[in-house]
């Protein structure tokens, strides 16, 4: 295979794969997206529906500029970038070298259908005659063993599942398109060599791998093994351990000695299963346990040969690594499996729930019992199965589930046609970011899920009804016995399943739970050099964490690959020579005057097509057409030659407009690219009719109505020329972006991004209100894993101030903001009212926040009663006697997740555990207790809870509505509440109360509507989309990052300075922007300036210019939807090559007749 | 609420200190119907300091020690074990509520010690002589009067004592207990 290069490998194509990986490529970084499976998407794929939209919303991630580089439609059905190459069923197996220069090897599955020639007719489904779980679905449905991995995919080709597959050869006989290869022929060349000194077993292994086509030969010995591997190779060699003379062991070692590509399994009785072990670990691929059949042997021998013999191994250099591997599920079946989950037909793990409920799932989104199939009425959701839980080496949260619980129920609530009672039974309920206590909320109150704060220890089954029984321990303390149709267990994460191999293949260090180790302040940086981690491979992160995550691994990877001077070219003041101009340096030719000159090339696919239609019908039907200069019949477009022959047609005749009537547009969209560059025709006029799937779709009906099939291949056709026809050569004018960034806020989220965007080689602006850097980390210490802040801090300002393309102003604040993303231009106004003019290309901002005020629990009258943060500042500066805090009482959620500030600020449960703990240290006969609602330690920050636990403080529990009192009378304090587990008075005479107020963000009204973007319920930034945009503004060209955007810790807030910075440096990265072709334009002679327009633009990329008194339009916000076209009244507002006249012209070309 | 007696639970507190109040235990216990405290709410008075409450409870005494809690306990606590030394704790400290129990299981224990199994005639009658209510076995009566009937009570001193070898195992416990 040859050697390619490539920036960047991003191992994983979930969502933070992609994330990643598109933000690579646009800054022109090629990259390699990699994936075990056969279809992208990751977990996501089978997720329908996200909370709070239920939608799915992962296009949303697709980029907003430069998008005609990329595909624009469902990211759930593929993607295609042109500096993205796919590559699935590949895994990393090997990497050496340096950042900058990785040597890497994939080594890819093959899965026996050419992906380029299947069109997913769906015939060879037909006839498979093997059955096997659909893995899609969860096992709740089967598929066969030729399948197609998603049902949604496109390319969507079909997949052979090897291991099933009993290589019948009907699918290769059906197959239309000569995807299929099962050949039988290339094992003839796969030589295994059987070693046993017992004849029987010889002659039964011989004879059991002929049947399966392979070629075997048999040795007695060991010696007579060594004598034939010399005469012959060999691939795979099969020998018994115990031999006399020569051991399998001492086998194993020569021949591995002399030929260390042998691939040797053992084989071994069961007494000696722990020699086999160890030869394992002396080269041996495997080992089988004595007597086995062929069903154990033959499946491992045909994986071996699967991979050796036809997996297609790659070697490519890589500049940097990301790996967005993700995570596993908890498997519940284990060894105590309490919850009978695989033998209660009505238990099932979320996603199982998941696919259920989908309209793509095995029951078609309906709600009903697996055992009888009668609707289900009452489904008990059971939180933290295998998460939070020492038993199963789970000290950890997996975050996610809560939410997921939640929007389950939500879902089953609203979908189902029968009324559903919901429960769900938790211990702690962790709303932890934005907006999810809201949605908590609606969740109890307006849809009516029930929460039961207990833990279900197990599960069993009414065996006549089939009911599931679940004890309980209610509020009230009593044992409660419940009847429930289903229940799904919240199932905790793991790490990926591939995670300790690549943590071999790349030396990096797995934390205590088995996911990948990051350096200190960071959640994406391993301690390799050059090798990142993006998403849930550092640990457990929803889907916005997740997104925010892999930006910020595509900004440290692309500083890799800056340093290393390739690709990126740094940026330069002139326009670049790329751009559609009318020199003849132009890439394409400059048509806009020329008459319409329309070639049609239609591919035959190896004459099929002429079974139905006459191609000489077709030809004297389209050569009336004076507009076509030439109709041309191709006998396989998809092949090498094919193709040659469609150029040279192409260039022959001169055409400026192409169609070309194919069997699948998106295997010709790189193909179009390439053609385009060697006609040196703009793409945008040359398009491809999908005229083979009338055909397929027949013969997989089995209804050959020739007429029907006929009548769809032209009205295919025609409609695609009518279309190319009328298409209008668009010629965007590029406009000038300035390279520069605004940072507005100078703590470590702003300082992180402006250090990000400047390594990067753009100018940034930073500015901070106050005349210190640093914001909260000021006053902060130390993290809850000990370690101090204050180098972090210190490292970061000084990096910061020395950094010559950083220019901060110092008690500053931004007085007048103007322009739009590309070209912003603002006022800085410092203290002695001084102002400066800068020019920038987007905005970051990241203003923070800072600690609540508070006047509840007597806060104020008593100088005992003191906030969290004045608790670290005492502690730091030695205000506080520990040996005086006897007594210290914590209260959690003081005027949080209540009220106006419904939110949890995320941060203030692990800090509790941080000072308590610190407390406990400094003085262990301390009493310490934590009074809280939901103990919010998500992650791995769950293992500080336990260990505070172990150190002796005490933590009860208290609701919303009954919150512990705090008197201060005659100086002394008292705290009072009742328990709720007791339900008995308690009284704690405290030393000291610590209240948690939570976070408020520093985003004042002002500057919102300085810079024209909205904030959300409770102040903060509000986003583009919460899941798939979380660092955008509505507004293209502002982003943001830090807690101004959501609370968070230091290590967070600084990946979301990195990945804002990402955000911004694709917008900026070119000092020219060329629009995308689909663009709206206003016709300014007919516009009447009702600005309907501009209430109607989901984009926000209208405005009214009231110095030339006309409707503008921001090219990098407009997304060329159309919606402005749609609603002016006057036809002012248009889509150049979306007329009217070519919409309806093709519409009208559909219902054209072909005469014969 | 800071007892001085804090000391006494000191060692089962250490054992249950990680205890999240989830409330599996309670729910998989089998005899927690009959409890007077649920053992969640034994672990919270054990970690609230509630000595008194907790040493004239009756939980751990009726407590099969089927290990379904410890089994099941995501902490991974040894709630059984906590069980076991909170009865000895109890019949250390021997606090007036605790009285019957402790003299209950006092006698309990003698009975097999002296026979390999519980003679339940000798049992009651040394029982009640202990307890020094000369109203108590009233109250007895009828569940003695139900098992007579279905001849689940054997009769007094029959079986011959100290020939069952549990012996070894009662020193045993004594040795492991001094000890602790």
């Amino acid at each position: 295979m040859s050697d390619q290069k490539y920036n960047a490998l991003v191992v994983g194509a979930g969502i933070s794969g992609i994330r990643a990986a598109l933000d690579l490529a646009q800054q022109d970084c090629r990259v390699a997206l990699i994936d075990k499976s056969p279809a992208m998407g990751g977990l996501l794929n089978q997720l329908d529906f996200q909370f709070p939209s239920t939608h799915c919303g992962m296009c949303k991630m697709l980029p907003l500029v430069h998008r005609d580089r990329s595909s624009q439609f469902c990211l759930r059905k593929g993607l295609f970038h042109e500096n993205i190459d796919l590559m699935l069923s590949t895994e990393l197996s090997d990497l050496a070298g340096e950042p900058g220069n990785f040597a890497v090897k994939l080594h890819q599955r093959p899965t026996w259908v050419d992906p380029g020639r299947c069109v997913g007719c769906g015939l060879c489904e037909s006839v498979c005659p093997e059955t096997v779980p659909d893995c899609f679905n969860e096992g709740l449905s089967s598929h066969k063993a030729i399948y197609l991995p998603v049902p949604h995919a496109i390319p969507n080709a079909y997949v052979i599942d090897l291991a099933a597959c009993s290589r019948c050869g009907a699918c290769e006989e059906i197959c239309p398109t000569d995807a299929v290869t099962l050949s039988q022929s290339n094992r003839k060349n796969f030589n295994i060599l059987v070693v046993d000194d017992e004849l029987s077993i010889r002659d039964s292994l011989k004879e059991w791998l002929e049947d399966e086509a392979f070629t075997v030969d048999m040795a007695a010995s060991g010696a007579e093994a060594l004598e034939k591997l010399k005469a012959q190779t060999y691939q795979l060699m099969l020998t018994d351990i115990k031999m006399p003379e020569m051991s399998g062991t001492a086998l194993l070692q020569k021949a591995k000695q002399a030929y260390p590509d042998l691939c040797v399994v053992m084989m071994t009785a069961y007494a000696t299963v722990e020699t086999a072990v160890e030869a394992m670990k002396t080269g041996a691929e495997d080992y089988l346990i004595k007597p086995f059949d062929p069903d154990t042997l033959v499946p491992m021998v045909i994986l071996i040969y699967q991979d050796i013999e036809a997996a297609r191994d790659r070697e490519i250099t890589v500049d940097t690594v990301i790996l967005a591997t993700g995570t596993s599920f908890y498997d519940p079946a284990d060894e105590k499996n309490i919850y009978g989950y695989g033998i209660y037909p009505n238990v099932l793990t979320g996603i199982e729930f998941e696919r259920m409920i989908s309209h793509s799932g095995p029951g078609g989104g309906g709600l009903n019992r697996l055992d009888n199939g009668r609707p289900v009425q009452k489904i008990a959701w059971i939180q933290c199965v295998g998460s939070r839980d020492i038993q199963h080496n789970a000290d950890f949260c997996s975050s996610i589930c809560c939410m997921a619980a939640i929007k389950e129920a939500v879902l089953a609530k609203t979908l189902s046609i029968e009324p559903v009672d919901t429960v769900v039974f938790y211990m702690d309920m962790r709303t932890w970011g934005k907006s999810f206590q809201q949605y908590y909320d609606a969740a109890e109150q307006e849809h009516g899920v029930r929460f039961e704060r207990c833990r279900i220890h197990s599960l069993s089954q009414d065996n006549l009804t089939g009911d599931l029984v679940v004890r309980y321990v209610s509020g009230s303390g009593r044992t409660v016995k419940e009847l429930f149709d289903m229940a799904v267990l919240s199932v905790g994460q793991r790490p990926g399943n591939k995670t300790e191999h690549l943590s071999r293949i790349c030396e990096l260090p797995l934390n205590a739970w088995g996911f990948f180790s990051t350096r200190p302040f960071s959640t994406i940086q391993t301690p390799q050099d050059g090798i990142l981690a993006a998403g849930s491979a550092t640990g457990l992160k929803d889907i916005a964490e997740s997104v925010i995550s892999a930006s910020a691994a595509a900004r440290s990877a692309s500083q890799i690959i800056t340093s290393q001077n390739r690709h990126i070219k740094p940026p330069v003041k002139e326009m670049p020579d790329d751009q559609t101009t009318k020199t003849d340096n132009a890439p394409f030719r400059d048509v806009s005057r020329e008459p319409v000159v329309l070639f049609v090339g239609v591919c035959t696919c190896s004459g099929r097509l002429n079974q139905w239609v006459d191609p000489d019908a077709l030809a004297r039907y389209f050569s009336m057409d004076p507009d076509i200069i030439r109709v041309a019949f191709i006998n396989q477009a998809c092949t090498a030659d094919g193709w040659q022959q469609m150029k040279k047609e192409i260039s022959d005749c001169l055409a400026n407009r192409v169609l070309i009537g194919a069997c699948h547009p998106y295997v010709f969209l790189k193909k179009i690219r390439e053609l385009a560059q060697t006609v040196r025709l703009d793409p945008s006029l040359m398009d491809v009719a999908d005229i083979m799937a009338p055909v397929f779709r027949a013969v997989a009906e089995e209804k050959k109505d020739i007429q029907a099939i006929c009548t769809g291949v032209f009205s295919a056709l025609n409609s695609g020329a009518e279309s190319m026809k009328r298409m209008e050569p668009i010629n965007p004018q590029p406009i000038p972006i300035a390279q520069k960034t605004l940072v507005i806020g100078g703590g470590i989220a702003g300082m992180t991004a402006a250090l990000a965007v400047a390594d990067a080689g753009y100018g940034v602006d930073l500015i901070e209100k106050s005349d210190r850097l640093g914001g909260n980390l000021n006053w902060l210490h130390q993290t809850i894993e000990g370690v101090s802040l204050k180098d972090f801090l210190t490292d970061t300002v000084d990096a910061v101030e020395k950094h010559p393309l950083v220019n901060i102003f110092m008690s500053s604040r931004l007085i007048s903001f103007e322009g739009s993303a590309g070209q912003f231009y603002s006022t800085i106004e410092n203290e002695e009212k001084k102002a400066v003019d800068v020019t920038h290309g987007a905005v970051i901002l990241a203003t923070g926040g800072h600690e609540a005020k508070t006047a509840a629990f007597g806060y104020g009258t008593h100088e005992a009663i003191v906030t969290q943060k004045e608790l670290e500042i005492r502690l730091a500066e030695n205000q506080i006697d520990p040996a005086q805090a006897g007594t210290v009482v914590m209260i959690q959620c003081v005027d949080s997740r209540q009220g106006s500030r419904n939110y949890c600020s995320r941060v203030c449960c692990p800090t509790a555990l941080k000072q308590a703990r610190h407390l406990k240290q400094l003085n262990p006969e301390a009493n310490i207790y934590i009074l809280y609602r939901d103990m919010m330690t998500c992650g791995f920050s769950e293992s500080f809870f336990t260990r505070a636990r172990n150190e002796g403080v005490i933590f009860m529990t208290y609701d919303r509505e009954n919150p512990p009192a705090v008197d201060t009378g005659a100086g002394q304090i008292t705290v009072s509440l009742t328990e709720p587990v007791l339900k008995m008075p308690v009284e704690i005479s405290a030393d000291l109360v610590v209240l948690a107020t939570g976070i408020v963000p520093d985003f004042s009204d002002d500057l919102a509507s300085l810079l024209g973007i909205p904030k959300d319920s409770h102040g903060f930034f509000q986003e583009a989309e919460s899941k798939w945009r979380p660092l955008d503004a509505i507004k293209e060209g502002i982003f943001a990052c830090g807690i101004v955007h959501s609370p968070r810790s230091a290590t967070e807030a600084a990946d979301t300075g990195r990945a804002a910075a990402q955000r911004a440096i694709s917008l900026i990265s070119k000092p020219a922007y060329l629009p995308d072709k689909t663009m709206a334009i206003v016709r300014h002679s007919l516009c009447s300036l009702c600005e309907r327009c501009i209430e109607t633009c989901p984009y926000g990329a209208r405005m009214f210019n009231l110095d030339h008194t006309l409707i503008q339009i921001n090219e990098l916000m407009c997304q060329g939807c159309g919606a402005c076209a749609a609603v002016c009244p006057n036809d002012a507002s248009v889509l150049p090559g979306h007329s009217g006249r070519r919409m309806l012209g093709t519409i009208d070309a559909v219902f054209e007749q072909l005469h014969n | 609420m800071r007892s001085t007696s804090r000391h006494i639970l000191g060692s089962v507190k250490e054992m249950i200190q990680a205890c999240i109040q989830c409330g599996t235990c309670t729910g998989s216990c089998p005899n927690a119907f009959a409890m007077d405290h649920t053992p969640r709410h034994l672990w919270q008075m054990v970690l609230n300091d509630r000595t008194r409450d907790v040493l004239t409870s009756k939980t751990f005494i009726l407590c099969s020690s089927c290990y379904y809690c410890t089994l099941r306990c995501p902490r991974g606590l040894p709630l059984t074990d906590v069980m076991g030394s909170l009865t000895r704790l109890a019949r250390t400290e021997n606090p007036t509520g605790f009285k019957k129990s402790h003299l209950f299981y006092g006698q309990f224990l003698q009975s097999i010690r002296r026979h390999g199994r519980v003679n339940e005639s000798e049992l009651m009658t040394l029982f009640f002589l202990e307890m020094k209510n000369p109203l108590l076995p009233l109250q007895y009566a009828g569940l003695g009067l139900k098992f007579l009937q279905k001849n689940k009570i054997s009769l007094p001193f029959v079986e011959k004592e100290g020939s069952h070898g549990l012996e070894k195992i009662f020193e045993k416990v004594r040795e492991m207990e001094n000890q602790a």
